[in-house]
């Protein structure tokens, strides 16, 4: 496992995705962000380049309706 | 004749057919059924009675005239908070839609009109059903029938009290990670998520993309297909809708499942979460009944059960900050304690974690299908008896896994079917879970069990003049 990021760190990354919190959530932000951080963990890597996600574009679901 | 709130949808439609049944005396049973019991359970967060009474003596009207269009011709039925109702308030339970009035009905909802429904109300839900129980949202939580002082599961928890405590034979959940079968099992009745695709989320407040599905609750496995039956169906409004061919979802209730091969996910079972004695006890009389009805039972291996968590979890949070984000920014005092828990991480989820999840999602789906083509269907239990309402450490939504998650992750239709009750009055509960599409046999087969066991017989007694 990677290291954790510091309390302080997880707030910096928390500000980097715009979310400049009042004090009084940044406890429960930080031990939210352990926990997802875990199970990322915990989730493969180094797969093959081609490997596609579950979620692929398919483009005639976005036909007009009627077509 | 049953007490009319007691009747199922499949027992009614008859009644109402051949006009021994009226709806509007049936929608006036339930009404004053709420009035009079709801404050007891808090399983309605708007209840539309001149509107249903309205639509009621519509309803009484055509049927009398030209006969019921469908099975739901003059049945009333309910929605769990997140379906969009045209001119009905939609919160979500959230402080955040509090004055959420909605221009168009979502899609189901647009399906049970035209199939003549009579609608009662909004069901309760966890907030956004996905935070939860919360005492500092919009509403308080439900209760339990069997037991007020114990939890209806979430976050359909309205909707499933509703159909156990007799207020309303139909409504509609969703189910991103169990959100149907949890309070189906909790409240001792039938919740069917049906295959990703079949059911239209087009209205349905999001949750998780990737995993929403829209699905019925109800007394009986015959009332979750007759309900399927109305709301499945193509839909070129949502981009995950599948354009498959819909069956005879009651036609498909034979009764027979001679033969059948019901595999057990026995590692999960055996080794990774051990079910409590009495739970597993009645799962095994479960598969006893089966094997009486001539399946063949065995066991299956596939991947943990902690992958499917983790990659659904991954993937639902940040999602779920992408829904939220704005919200987060701005207002965080308006999110329930628990939501905001849930989702405030979500925001720095990397997005090669968010694809790397999704690339685990394929092979554990992958892995479900294979499994799937070696069996009917698969079998377990859908949780244990439902313990005490009370606030619940919000972290649990990462620590703990769950049974019914990996269908949402592999897209699997899976039902879940009271199984008896626990020795503290709870139900115990059964979960099937079929190939994709393949809805019509989940369906078959709780329906075989639902008829060749006794537990569809027993109802919840609310009040004291109340007799079960």
């Amino acid at each position: 496992m990677t290291t954790m990021p510091s309390d302080d760190e997880i707030i910096l990354l928390a500000r980097q995705a715009g979310l400049d919190l009042p004090a009084q959530y940044l406890p429960e932000l930080i031990e939210a962000y352990g926990n997802v951080r875990r199970m990322i963990e915990r989730i493969p890597t180094g797969r093959p380049h081609g490997d596609e996600p579950a979620h692929v574009f398919v483009p005639a679901k976005f036909l007009p309706v009627g077509d | 004749m049953t007490d009319p709130h007691f009747l199922t949808i499949a027992e009614a439609s008859k009644l109402i057919a051949t006009r021994r049944l009226s709806p509007v005396e049936l929608t006036e049973a339930y009404l004053t059924r709420i009035e009079a019991l709801d404050r007891l359970l808090d399983s309605f967060v708007t209840v539309i009675a001149e509107r249903a009474r309205a639509e009621a003596r519509a309803a009484e009207a055509t049927i009398m005239a030209s006969g019921p269009v469908s099975r739901m011709h003059g049945i009333p039925y309910c929605l769990k908070d997140i379906y969009e109702t045209a001119g009905i308030p939609t919160t979500a339970m959230s402080k955040l839609l509090a004055d959420n009035v909605p221009t168009r009905d979502s899609y189901c909802q647009e399906k049970l009109v035209a199939a003549g429904g009579v609608l009662l109300g909004k069901n309760a839900t966890w907030e956004f059903a996905h935070g939860g129980p919360s005492w500092d949202i919009l509403y308080p939580p439900a209760r339990n029938p069997w037991n007020r002082e114990h939890s209806p599961a979430g976050s359909s928890s309205g909707s499933g009290a509703a159909i156990a405590a007799g207020f309303s034979p139909a409504t509609l959940g969703s189910d991103t990670g169990g959100s149907i079968r949890g309070p189906a099992a909790a409240c001792g009745i039938a919740g069917l998520k049906p295959t990703y695709g079949l059911v239209s989320r087009r209205g349905v407040i999001p949750n998780c993309f990737s995993h929403d599905h829209a699905g019925p609750l109800a007394w009986t496995c015959e009332d979750l297909a007759i309900l399927l039956q109305v709301i499945a169906g193509h839909d070129p409004e949502d981009p995950g809708s599948a354009n498959v061919p819909i069956p005879d979802y009651t036609a498909a209730l034979t009764g027979d499942v001679t033969g059948l091969v019901i595999g057990v996910p026995a590692s999960w079972l055996d080794d990774e979460d051990p079910p409590t004695p009495e739970t597993k006890a009645a799962f095994e009389a479960a598969l006893d009944v089966f094997r009486g009805l001539g399946c063949l039972v065995r066991p299956v291996n596939l991947p943990p059960l902690r992958q499917y968590d983790d990659a659904k979890k991954t993937i639902a949070v940040a999602e779920l900050f992408t829904i939220h984000g704005k919200d987060l920014r701005t207002r965080p005092h308006l999110f329930g304690a628990s939501l905001r828990y849930r989702i405030i991480a979500g925001g720095l989820v990397r997005a090669e974690d968010y694809i790397n999840a999704m690339r685990l999602r394929t092979d554990l789906a992958r892995a479900m299908q294979n499994v799937m083509q070696t069996v009917d269907v698969l079998m377990l239990p859908t949780a244990e008896p439902a313990g005490k309402l009370e606030p619940i450490p919000p972290s649990s939504l990462f620590t703990r896994s769950s049974f019914t998650t990996p269908f949402n992750v592999g897209g699997n239709p899976a039902v879940s079917v009271c199984s008896g009750f626990a020795a503290n009055g709870m139900p115990f509960s059964l979960q099937i879970a079929g190939k994709l599409f393949d809805d019509a046999t989940v369906l078959r087969v709780g329906d075989a069990y639902e008829k060749a066991t006794p537990w569809r017989q027993k109802r919840p007694v609310l009040a004291v003049t109340e007799t079960a």
